[in-house]
């Protein structure tokens, strides 16, 4: 059954015509030993992928799939890692991604798929003035 | 704030599914950001007060 109703879609969809570039969800997710939330990121990645052609949807294995779990930095599942244009955006989403999780995925799809920045300007110069490693964890719940 | 820097990596992480990272980061309540393992952040802010907490600027620092 469908995560997403038909008028979800249909504004999804709509939200996701902005898309230029192509957006690659990276999906870790743990075959054995895994919660039932990887099976559910899947599905909402799948569905999501589904209502635009740009969006497409790369598997790896969490255990098996090591140097590409090296490559992205991936030490626990499910997680995404959402590329753009083959390009590692560094926004990864760990969990599955349902309630304001769901939205902050969106939200990072279509910053990936058009390159914009939705970010006051002075705010823009603090960030691209960083000069060292900076890792942000934000912790939330579904609802 | 990642797909704006390549130094800085940005996790959105769920909660309830990794106990033990939110134990860790004794998350008592949501949204709760965690910079470098070092500066912690309650609740949701304005985009301008996030990003001079998370980044460490002073206050002063011009608007």
């Amino acid at each position: 059954m469908a995560l997403l109703s038909p008028q979800d879609e249909a504004t999804l969809k709509n939200h996701l015509s902005v898309i230029t570039l192509p957006v690659q969800l990276v999906l870790f997710t743990q075959v054995f030993g895994g919660s039932e939330s990887g099976d559910v990121a899947k599905q909402i990645v799948n569905e999501i992928a589904s209502l635009n052609d740009k969006v497409t949807v790369v598997e790896k294995n969490f255990v098996l799939d090591t140097e590409d779990k090296v490559k992205y930095g991936i030490d626990k599942a499910p997680a995404i890692v959402i590329l753009s244009d083959g390009i590692n955006t560094r926004m990864r989403m760990y969990g599955a991604p349902t309630g304001y999780e769901f939205v902050g995925l969106v939200e990072a799809i279509i910053v990936a798929g058009t390159s914009k920045i939705d970010l006051d300007p002075e705010t823009m110069k603090w960030i691209q003035a960083v000069d060292k490693p900076t890792h942000i964890q934000v912790f939330s719940t579904p609802t | 704030m990642a797909a704006a820097n390549e130094l800085i990596t940005a996790d959105a992480i769920e909660a309830t599914e990794f106990m033990d990272l939110s134990r860790k980061y004794r998350v008592t309540g949501v949204p709760k950001t965690i910079v470098n393992e070092t500066i912690e952040i309650m609740g949701a802010l304005p985009e301008k007060m996030f990003v001079r907490q998370a980044l460490d600027l002073p206050d002063e620092t011009p608007a």
